[in-house]
């Protein structure tokens, strides 16, 4: 299989009343939302809102049980709207244009960083030893950890594990990167260094959806801010609109919440 | 003494080569089939799937080795399946094997952390890479000192075959027993011979171990 990509120009993604269950509990109401190509979408909202779904419906790891999810014009995960899966090979060579990156790295213990980047662009792109190597180089000397390739995730820290899952993920050229919670499972002097690369790659031109509880982040940051609360999508905005002139009443007592917790903060 | 080994030995080594045979074969086959039967399990459907299996590891759990080899090599011939004593023999050890290894493997799948495989389906990995690239190197952390440990305890039932004829290493150390009415030699060549062989594997499994677990061990 290869399935070099011709150009890498950002996607959109678009999300149209999406629901989702877990058995009696519905943990996505009527979600519709549109995350417009090159822009950095942050979604925030109080732990178990239905953010981390929301986002693993976009490359379908979490199946969605009715609505649509699109990654520029085409539905993932079904054939057709409310129709039969898609099959196994469509939805791999979609989600090769989708990156993910994960709150716990999820890198693969026994490979060293290196393997760590290259395994998917040769099993998934198809490139030979290599030049698989040559382009995983790339992508970890952007991270800035070129020195690290020969190291195992057990001997990395974790600001620099989760620096090789974003290589990882670059490496495979996506039009789209997801990130859930990337920094909160860092201790705090070291989220520094992956937000720095985040940044990085939003100046860029990434298209990026982001569930963080950085606040400064989305505030600075992001193009768009989501938040969300018990499944439903409660405001959409600006982070100035968000941040500095919440409407809505739960967006405010959260908000409100955050800023008693971090005094300091923005 | 000497003439005992004489007139013996070329039988003794027969039987030590049976057996090391049978116990290759029978640990592979065990292997291979609950292997399938793990992949089965796992992908399959759970009903027409999942029960069958359940139902044939706790046969095979339940009941004496012994047991199941006489089914096999007497009980065959009245549905058809007449295998000659060391065929049968094998095939005995692989499927008694297989309904071990499946739970041992079972267990080591369940332990590998569910991100790392969401991160290999989420890069777009198919389903057989990610279980032959990621899952079982990741499992084998766990499961090898198991896996080995069965594959110690499959040498010691290879003597069982004795019992339906396989002339192995207990069928012919009993032949000189019952022809010499010698007992001390003979046991003590038996256990010798199993000794070493255990041996043998053991170092080997420590070695496959280190192997599979080298990147936890590293010098910084
Ligand atoms: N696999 C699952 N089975 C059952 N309930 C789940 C599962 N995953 C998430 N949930 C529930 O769905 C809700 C939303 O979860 P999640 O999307 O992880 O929230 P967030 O990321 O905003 O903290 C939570 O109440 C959670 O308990
Ligand atoms: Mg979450």
């Amino acid at each position: 299989m290869s399935l070099e990509p011709t150009a890498t120009s950002p996607a959109s993604a678009h999300l149209r009343a999406v629901n989702k269950f877990y058995g009696d509990f519905q943990a996505l109401k009527d979600i519709t939302l549109d995350i417009p190509p090159g822009k950095v979408t942050c979604l925030i909202g109080p732990s178990g809102s239905g953010k981390s779904t929301l986002l693993r419906c976009i490359n379908f790891l979490e199946e969605y049980d009715s609505g649509e999810v699109r990654i520029d014009d085409r539905l993932i995960g079904y054939e057709t709207p409310g129709g039969k899966r898609m099959s196994g090979r469509r939805l791999r060579e979609m989600r090769c244009d989708i990156g993910m990156v994960f709150q716990q790295f999820n890198l693969w213990p026994h490979m060293t960083a290196l393997q760590n980047v290259a395994e998917g662009l040769e099993r998934v792109r198809g490139l030979k030893r290599a030049e698989a190597t040559a382009r995983a180089r790339e992508a970890l000397a952007k991270v800035g950890l070129a020195d690290k390739e020969a190291n195992h995730p057990s001997r990395l820290s974790g600001g620099q594990q989760q620096r090789v899952a974003i290589a990882r993920a670059i490496a495979m050229q996506p039009r789209i990167m997801l990130f859930d919670e990337p920094t909160s499972a860092l201790d705090p002097e070291l989220v520094g260094e992956v937000l720095a690369v985040m940044k990085q790659l939003a100046a860029e031109g990434m298209t990026m959806v982001v569930v963080t509880h950085e606040m400064g982040f989305a505030a600075h940051v992001a193009d768009r801010v989501v938040f969300m609360e018990r499944g439903e999508l409660v405001a959409a905005g600006a982070p100035r609109e968000i941040f500095q002139h919440p409407t809505d009443q739960r967006l405010a007592s959260f908000l409100q919440g955050y800023r008693e917790r971090n005094s300091l903060d923005f | 003494m000497l003439e005992m080994l004489h007139r013996y030995g070329p039988d003794l080594l027969t039987g030590f080569g049976l057996t090391l045979l049978t116990w290759v074969l029978g640990t592979v086959g065990g292997l291979v089939l609950g292997f399938f039967l793990e992949m089965a399990r796992r992908f399959g459907p759970r009903f027409w799937i999942g029960w069958p299996i359940r139902a044939y590891v706790e046969f095979i759990r339940g009941t004496p080795f012994l047991v199941q080899l006489f089914v096999l090599y007497y009980g065959g011939p009245l549905i058809g399946l007449r295998l000659d004593a060391l065929p049968a023999g094998v095939l005995g050890l692989s499927l008694y094997g297989a309904a071990y290894f499946t739970e041992i493997l079972r267990a080591g799948f369940d332990a590998v952390p569910k991100g790392q495989i969401e991160a290999a389906r989420a890069i777009g990995l198919p389903g057989r890479t990610i279980v032959w690239r990621i899952m079982l190197p990741v499992m084998m952390v766990s499961a090898l000192p198991a896996l080995v440990n069965f594959a110690i305890i499959l040498t010691k039932e290879t003597v069982i075959l004795s019992m339906i004829t396989v002339p192995e290493i207990m069928f012919q150390t009993q032949t000189m027993m019952s022809e010499t009415f010698a007992f001390v030699l003979p046991i003590l060549i038996l256990a010798l011979f199993f000794w070493g062989f255990v041996e043998v594997i053991s170092r080997f499994g420590r070695r496959l171990e280190r192997r599979f677990t080298h990147y936890l061990l590293e010098e910084s």
